[in-house]
């Protein structure tokens, strides 16, 4: 069938009320039919992609009067991003199904109807997640500013019901938090959309990327995009809301969060600033890389020292981030690149830490690092998943985490040295060197929980069941498989950042 | 079968092992003599390509591995006479080091995971060796340290009996003792320190020659010209030899390799005899030949001065250290450091010295022989300690009756260690110490004279060594042990096997010592003129001064070892009660001059200060911001809907259905939000994508 694209983006989205119905009737079902139907989406893409090769790319379009064109296009850019939206969203949607029920049925424990509460609420989350993987989808593919915006609201306000419905303590609290501090950062961002828009006369890509503006007004919305994207992106200093909502969000929602949806900041970044104001985003690179910088090393600091599984990782995330804002920093080819796979990367390693440390919450009850230990033994699946996890945060081959780390700072050297920027190049250095304190907080928490003395009252914790094991693997394995060979994700993007930033 | 196919096959086979370890893992003796089986496979293999190597073939093939235009990497094999040699003497060793495993590791718990890092280790070694170009062989490079990490680990439930160290030590109020999962920690830790200085070199190099295939470097060297028109030559090179200053436990990174005696003993012997240590002067013998051609037309000198200043460094500060431990291991361990530190010595001046060729070969001598003698004292260190349940020499004493083939191995290998004639270590060693002469630099003697200075503490310590478990009565602690029933007796065959025919190895090697050394020079002449163009020059032959000022230093520390802990006629412990300059300096190398607890002072609880710091101050201060934007904004959707109807709603043009969900979202935000309404944005926000299509 035809619109593999349209298929990907709306079946999701349509199916959506259909997912709440499943839930009520049936419970657990809901979790299934969006696993079908996000499964279904990935084989949209998957075939997709094999419809191009290289630097060309494979576009749907619609006539969106008055907005130009609605069109949904897969290049080597989105492709990475829109494949890993939709194999981490199937996968977290089976993760979900033992995770969510256990969550809800804890806290309705006294109330009448648990059953038909139980199944409305799961109904509810499905319904709601399909529509915030859907709004990713479209935000990746989208051709036009406001189809764009559209669709990045249409990811954040789901996820934003997921964590003030769903949370731990304080959700409600922490809910508005994320939807605020997103939402300034969409807000700015919607600005400078709005303002090219008009500038370039259409909302279409490739009409304001043709467009004369004004060499003032170029900076000025590069300015406020980069801002808006680094809100969302959590650089440091816009970070706050990053450390409250991975920890209190459903760790199944915290790993969607964490691995896939923060980072389209980061594809917004590549997209609306290095791909249509090539001129302005070149002046911004210094700025970028030291605040890139200072981001990923205060992320990972702090990681090092929390005692809270989730808010460790939260840290953790907000450092990644740092990263794939560093290799955006490099003004090179191969930087560009580098941060796109260190995005699936990071999303594979996110991923994998979320679900695992889901599993120790599950079967231990506990995230407070201080009393766990020793549970190689008792969680040995869940062990070797968080080492991977974790080595592909390091960026340790055979992970892909390699990949990504040595072609992102190929692209900060080459950058730097392209023009002789003896700045960029110690900051390429020190950034490099950072990577030591994400080695320091994986192996310490490595060793805290898995490690060491295990404590008297987790003597009979038992592996978690293989609906949650199962997932950990098969992504533990994928992070290996395109570690070892990545030529599936960077055949077509070098192909294309070469072409853009020759 | 192609001899190319073999080269693959000797890398691939060990990690086919480790999977199929795995899978075989409930049954468990399958599983443990297929697991050594694919080692020796693997070196069978080795061994079928030492005709290339004598030969002088260069085996080169490669597949595609990476190819996005214009970046296009392919994945390849490199089998020169350098790494078929390293293969094997790494096959061999590790082969018979699975072997012992197999008695040495038996009714352990975790097996399967213990198999599966032994072949993981062994296979990334063996992709060091044999990757034709850098990101390849950094693949290996990670693996091994990987491995290590795992193994020195293993037992990490991390009960006292594993700890390293004497429990209680303290030196500037750092605990001087470590469970195995801080030792596989700290492991990894530094060496990855070295790897990121690795790593920082190697892009930096890809980033001028647009290749990372070690024939291409060597073909087109016009990244030399534009790095040096930078003055980034030196630099770049240096920090590639950071992660051999990592991998190898080099001074300022040599503080890992003493603890990583936490791991189980077959473990060590494979880090310090086979892989992991050999891997950094492995990549320095892989990259010195080209660094030593860009020399000609490019100041290169400053890395090969650090090089070997590092390593005579490095050979006498760790020499110290093994002068005053008391746990055998660790004695191993730092004598370890030390010799490596003669191999990167030698591999320094060679670059520093017109005829390259001689440093050269000194250096991977050096590392042949000590593989030969070192991996068969560490087997035999393991069956002491499985004999005499304890790590400590000053526990054992007078073994020398009760366990004759491992004293005789122990003999043998410790004379090649002390650098006895005849044995391997001794011609290896002089010719390391002849290099430095060679060496074209004003400090070539004050390199030579720190190496014989350690020559002398080497031949002390290790009769020391050996006196202390071998000579002399039998301690008490040995009786309790025979109390509890274990009878303090030779080992199985099954273990000692292993480390005598490699004890035996390093006589037969020493023996034909000079024989070996010229075999190689001519090997390594051969092959440096083929692959970089880089003559032999004739030079004066110094082997009788070098002899003549080694052998009575090295007969020196023998004879006070031998007096003082063998026949103990000198008494080290009255010396030791009376003078202060000797209990003064003891404290000083027995707190590992004060360098462990320096490094953990300024970075492990300094960083955690910075942490901690950060955390209280500055993240408190992102809260409040947190606070003040959360009202402004509230404030904003309560006094009306201005900004949104403004801004949004123009964009959407008239769908205004989003921006008006959007504030009421925001004040139904302080009632709470009940699911009817969740339910009816969804519904609402799919109505208005439609709406927009149509």
């Amino acid at each position: 069938m035809a619109l593999e694209l349209a298929q990907a983006v709306f079946i999701p989205l349509i199916l959506s009320p259909l997912a709440y119905y499943f839930g009520k009737a049936g419970g657990k079902r809901a979790g299934w039919l969006t696993f079908i139907i996000l499964l279904y989406s990935t084989v949209q893409i998957i075939l997709s992609a094999s419809k191009f090769s290289s630097s060309d790319s494979y576009s749907e379009r619609f006539d969106w009067r008055p907005f130009g064109e609605f069109g949904l296009k897969l290049d080597g850019l989105s492709l990475p991003f829109s494949l890993m939206i939709t194999l981490i969203g199937t996968i977290l949607s089976i993760y979900s199904i033992p995770y969510m029920v256990r969550k809800i049925s804890i806290e309705i424990e006294t109330s009448e109807n648990r059953i038909r509460r139980l199944n409305r609420r799961l109904g509810i989350y499905y319904a709601l997640y399909l529509l915030s993987i859907a709004g990713m989808l479209g935000t990746v593919l989208a051709t036009n500013l406001i189809q764009f915006y559209v669709f990045f609201e249409l990811m954040l306000l789901p996820a934003f019901f997921l964590v003030s419905e769903f949370g731990y303590k304080d959700r409600e609290r922490v809910g508005l938090m994320f939807f605020i501090w997103t939402h300034a950062g969409a807000l700015i961002l919607l600005i400078a959309l709005i303002v090219s828009g008009i500038y370039a006369g259409g909302f279409d890509y490739h009409a304001v990327s043709k467009a004369n503006i004004p060499e003032n007004i170029r900076v000025f919305l590069a300015g406020s995009a980069i801002l808006g994207l680094l809100f969302k992106l959590s650089a440091f200093g816009l970070h706050i809301w990053v450390p409250y909502t991975y920890s209190e969000a459903p760790t199944p929602i915290s790993a969607l969060i964490s691995s896939v949806m923060t980072g389209i900041g980061g594809y917004a970044l590549i997209r609306i600033l290095t791909f249509l104001l090539p001129s302005a985003y070149f002046l911004s690179l210094l700025v970028l890389g030291v605040w890139a910088v200072i981001t990923m090393i205060y992320g990972a600091l702090l990681a090092l020292r929390q005692t809270d599984l989730k808010r460790l990782l939260a840290y953790s995330s907000i450092s990644q981030m740092g990263y794939i804002i560093f290799g955006i920093a490099s003004g090179q080819y191969f930087g560009i690149a580098g941060s796109v796979i260190f995005y699936v990367s990071g999303g594979f390693g996110k991923a994998l830490l979320f679900m695992a440390v889901g599993a120790i919450i599950l079967q231990t009850n506990t995230r407070d690092i201080n009393s766990l230990g020793g549970l190689a033994k008792n969680l040995p699946i869940t062990a070797i998943a968080s080492m991977i996890g974790f080595l592909a945060l390091m960026g340790i081959p055979p992970t892909i985490g390699f990949q990504a780390e040595w072609l992102l700072f190929t692209g900060a050297f080459r950058g730097a040295l392209e023009v002789n920027a003896f700045d960029r190049l110690i900051l390429a250095y020190i950034a490099l060197t950072a990577t030591i304190f994400t080695a320091g907080y994986s192996l310490y928490m490595m060793r805290r929980v898995f490690f060491g003395i295990r404590p008297q009252e987790l003597k009979d914790v038992k592996e978690a069941p293989l609906i949650i094991t199962l997932p950990l693997l098969i992504l533990a394995l994928l992070t290996i498989l395109f570690g070892i060979y990545p030529n599936l994700l960077i055949d077509r993007l070098i192909p294309l950042t070469y072409q853009i930033l020759r | 079968m192609s001899e190319a196919l073999y080269a693959w096959l000797i890398w691939i086979l060990p990690l086919i092992g480790a999977i199929v370890t795995t899978i075989l893992g409930k049954f468990e003796k399958p599983r443990d003599y297929l697991a050594v089986l694919f080692s020796f496979i693997s070196a069978i293999f080795a061994t079928l390509l030492i005709p290339s190597a004598i030969e002088g073939k260069v085996i080169h093939e490669q597949v595609e591995w990476i190819s996005a235009p214009p970046l296009s990497i392919k994945a390849g094999i490199l089998a020169d006479p350098l790494s078929i040699i390293m293969a094997n003497v790494v096959a061999w060793i590790s082969f018979l080091i699975m072997f012992y495993s197999l008695e040495y590791m038996h009714g352990e718990r975790d097996l399967t995971r213990y198999w599966f890092f032994m072949n993981f280790f062994i296979g990334n070694m063996q992709l060091i060796v044999l990757s034709d170009n850098l990101l390849q062989l950094f693949f290996g490079w990670e693996g091994v340290g990987l491995a290590s990490y795992a193994l020195i680990g293993f037992w990490h439930t991390d009960e006292q009996k594993y700890w390293v160290g004497k429990i209680g030590q303290r030196a500037l109020g750092i605990d001087l003792a470590y469970s195995p999962s801080h030792a596989g920690m700290k492991a990894f830790i530094y060496t990855k320190l070295g790897d990121i200085s690795f790593l920082i070199g190697l892009l930096i190099l890809f980033s001028f020659s647009g290749t990372f295939e070690f024939l291409k470097l060597a073909e087109d060297t016009s990244w030399v010209k534009e790095l040096s028109d930078r003055g980034l030559l030196p630099l770049v090179a240096i920090l590639i030899f950071g992660g051999a200053i990592g991998k190898s436990a080099q001074f300022p990174l040599h503080e890992w390799l003493a603890d990583a005696m936490a791991g189980p003993t077959a473990v060590s012997a494979l880090i310090h005899a086979a892989t992991m240590v050999k891997a950094g002067v492995f990549l320095i013998a892989r990259l010195g030949p080209i660094f030593y051609l860009a020399s000609q037309t490019a100041n290169v000198s400053p890395f090969f001065e650090t090089v070997a200043w590092i390593g005579a460094f490095t050979a006498f500060l760790a020499a110290t250290q093994g002068m005053v431990s008391k746990e055998v291991k660790k004695v191993l361990a730092y004598s370890t450091v030390s010799q490596i530190g003669y191999m990167m010595l030698a591999l320094g001046v060679a670059g520093l010295s017109a005829n390259f060729i001689i440093g050269y070969t000194a250096g991977f001598f050096h590392l042949m022989s000590h593989a030969v003698f070192k991996a068969p004292m560490f087997m035999g260190a393991g069956a002491l300690i499985h004999v005499t349940e304890s790590k400590f020499m000053d526990e054992m004493g007078g073994l020398r009756r009760y366990m004759r083939f491992t004293f005789l191995t122990m003999l043998l290998a410790s004379f090649s260690l002390a650098g006895i004639p005849p044995f391997s270590g001794f011609w290896s060693k002089d010719s390391v110490l002849k290099a430095t002469l060679y060496a074209n630099s004003p400090s070539s003697y004050a390199l030579f004279s720190l190496g014989l200075i350690t020559a002398l503490i080497t031949a002390f310590y290790t009769f020391r060594m050996l006196g202390m478990i071998f000579f002399g009565e039998k301690n008490n602690s040995l009786e309790k042990v025979e109390e509890k029933g274990h009878k303090v007796r030779e080992v199985r065959p099954m273990m000692w096997i292993p480390y005598l025919v490699l004890g035996v190895s390093s006589l037969i090697l020493g023996l034909v010592g000079p024989l070996i050394e010229s075999n190689l020079e001519h090997l390594f002449g051969g092959y440096l003129k083929e692959s970089f163009k880089i003559e032999a020059l004739e030079v004066v032959d110094l082997s009788f001064i070098v002899m003549a000022s080694s052998l009575p230093l090295i007969a020196i520390g023998s004879f006070l070892g031998y007096q003082a802990y063998m026949v103990r006629r000198i008494k080290v412990d009255k010396i030791f009660e009376r003078s202060s300059f000797v209990r003064t300096f003891h404290k000083f190398f027995d707190n590992r001059w004060y360098i462990n607890s320096i490094y953990y002072i300024i970075f492990m609880y300094g960083i955690l200060k910075i942490a901690n710091g950060l955390y209280r101050f500055l993240e408190s201060i992102f809260d409040k911001s947190n606070d003040a934007l959360a009202l402004i904004i509230v404030s904003f959707s309560r006094a009306g809907d201005l900004f949104d109807i403004h801004v949004i709603d123009r964009a959407i043009n008239g769908t205004a259905s989003l921006s008006s969900l959007f504030s009421r979202i925001v004040r139904k935000l302080q009632t709470g939000i009940t699911e009817q309404y969740v339910l009816f944005f969804a519904i609402g926000i799919l109505i208005v994508i439609l709406f927009m299509l149509i």
